[in-house]
């Protein structure tokens, strides 16, 4: 069924959908509204699950690795300061091997104070062991969420599905809500080979050797590997299925490109416009989407990118004294290029700032013209 | 592409009024895109709602700056600097306004209309809310929607007064004053 729907209410759908017996969070803006909405549905009925109203998001996060050990599908929903909050219990929730599953709006971190988008509050966290999404509107927002149950209950990791503040959490859109029997078929119940048994008491997190560790993370690491596999693999019975599907990563008009772009998220949306209109002046620029951040799809990118001899990377996101993180990923991607091709690095829609066909045109026009690399990174500041 | 400025203070509707537009426009089986400046929400403070429409899939991401449309909810935030700095060549203005047609002379270059909508809506007895108003008075000015898409638009989206807002919707539609632009 078609709707008009915001992001956040379309990540609400997908929850619902997924028939999460368990949702802890804690309300913070620009989520909020997903909060809202399942709240509203667990009071009429139409959740089938219950919602914990904890009192800070570290507590929820620990609440979904509780329930989720218990062999339940959990979810939350958190931004910006809530993610930080939640640092410590996202690296338990991925060493506990919990496929919790969360919604992040990108929302900048204080200080200073502000709700807009950028996307250093889920980047903050790569290292933490989570499966990470980015999405360009709220349509994709709710396909993936319903993708990463699949994937992350494969897996045993947890999955974050990142969608920005306002651009995407807060624009209204027509979004095809799936029919639950379609996602009863797509999705099946959960089912752990480990959980908690009341009947069967057992004991999680026990002190290891360095050697068990060392084991325990080695195999942690080959079932985030093979997330690239997996994630191919659903997102091809999801389109079989629904009709949709959006691979790890996409390539718009890549064959010819002498200019490659590289975005994640929302700017791709307004991006796809800016290739167009590059394409009517006769300009060869192609765009390249990262969806899949974690793991981060080298070989795939690896053989997007091949015989690219310029790529511009355009970060909503900036590591203080490096520089745009996608950009750090992709340089690291294609570090054994035999072409060695040269990589621009962007900073643009910090903090919210807008990010416009005009200003996409603009750097991708710059990059035409530039023959020699650029270490630093370089700030767009319309 | 159709781009609106919904501009009013908290408590108006106009934020509401371009959800009611954008569900019209999706019943209508168009490609609506709506959002407003979040952040700063509160009774009587400036707030302002956008909306794009296109008969594709909207691919954009960013604010609105040249509106085609620009709907006015209260007298106090028409300033004619801004709409002749903001309005594309050809648009249309909206405004509520309680007093004589000579104003806004300088505008007179795009279509306008004037709507006295803060008295339609205390006779409809809506109140203060002057979404429904103003939405009417909108689709007589510029044909986008059709009533009765509109008034099953806000059937949908307005959570009480049901029928004062169908006729508030009617009176908006049936009082605008509507100039040409004078050449």
């Amino acid at each position: 069924m078609k709707d008009f729907l915001t992001g956040n209410h379309a990540v609400a759908h997908a929850v619902k959908l997924c028939r999460t017996p368990l949702i802890a969070a804690y309300p913070i803006t620009p989520q909020t509204a997903i909060y809202e909405k399942l709240s509203e549905w667990e009071a009429s009925g139409v959740l089938k699950g219950i919602m914990m109203r904890t009192e800070s998001e570290h507590s929820a996060m620990a609440s979904c690795i509780a329930a989720s050990l218990t062999g339940v599908r959990t979810f939350t929903a958190t931004s910006s300061q809530g993610i930080a909050l939640m640092h410590e219990m996202l690296h338990f929730a991925a060493g506990c091997r919990a496929p919790v599953v969360m919604a992040n709006v990108n929302r900048l971190l204080a200080a200073p104070w502000g709700f807009w988008a950028d996307q250093l509050d889920s980047l903050s966290q790569r290292d933490t062991g989570w499966i990470q999404f980015y999405c360009e509107n709220g349509q994709e927002a709710l396909d993936t969420v319903i993708q990463s149950y699949k994937i992350a209950e494969q897996v045993y990791l947890p999955a974050m599905v990142s969608l920005e503040a306002f651009f995407v959490s807060h624009f209204m859109e027509p979004v095809d809500i799936p029919e639950q029997e379609q996602v009863d078929r797509f999705l099946p119940p959960l089912d752990l080979p480990h959980k908690f048994d009341i009947d069967k008491p057992g004991f999680f997190v026990p002190v290891v050797s360095s050697e068990l560790y060392r084991k325990y993370k080695h195999m942690a690491q080959e079932s985030m590997d093979s997330v690239k596999e997996i994630a191919v693999k659903v997102d091809q019975e999801f389109k079989e299925e629904f009709g949709r599907g959006y691979g790890m990563i996409e390539s718009v008009a890549l064959e010819d490109a002498e200019v490659a772009l590289v975005t994640a998220g929302s700017i791709t949306s307004t991006a796809r416009l800016a290739i167009k209109n590059l394409r009517k002046q006769g300009n060869k620029v192609g765009l390249l989407k990262v969806r899949l951040f974690r793991p981060f799809p080298v070989e795939a990118i690896q053989v997007a990118l091949k015989g690219k001899k310029k790529i511009a990377i355009i970060d909503r996101n900036l590591s203080l004294g490096s520089g745009g993180i996608f950009c750090q990923e992709l340089r690291a991607t294609l570090i054994h290029s035999p072409d060695h091709p040269l990589t621009y690095s962007y900073i643009a829609g910090i903090g919210g700032t807008d990010v416009t066909p005009e200003v996409i045109q603009k750097i991708a026009m710059e990059v035409m013209s530039r023959t020699e690399p650029v270490d630093k990174p370089m700030w767009v500041m319309e | 592409m159709i781009e609106i400025k919904f501009r009013g203070r908290g408590g108006q509707g106009a934020v509401s009024a371009s959800e009611i537009l954008g569900r019209a426009l999706f019943l209508d089986g168009k490609y609506p895109q709506c959002f407003s400046l979040f952040g700063g929400e509160r009774r009587g403070a400036p707030v302002v709602g956008f909306l794009r429409v296109d008969e594709e899939p909207i691919l954009l991401k960013c604010q609105i700056y040249h509106p085609d449309h620009i709907i006015i909810f209260d007298p106090s935030l028409i300033n004619e600097d801004e709409i002749l700095q903001e309005l594309k060549p050809g648009g249309m203005v909206l405004v509520n306004i309680n007093e004589e047609m000579d104003f806004l002379q300088s505008l007179r270059k795009f279509k306008i209309g004037f709507v006295n909508a803060s008295l339609i809506a205390k006779d409809t007895g809506v109140g203060s809310t002057l979404n429904t108003v103003m939405l009417g008075a909108y689709i007589h000015l510029t044909n986008l929607v059709k009533m009765d898409t509109l008034v099953e638009a806000v059937k949908t989206m307005v959570p009480s007064k049901m029928e004062e807002n169908i006729q508030a919707v009617k009176e908006g539609y049936r009082q605008v004053k509507i100039f040409e632009v004078e050449e």
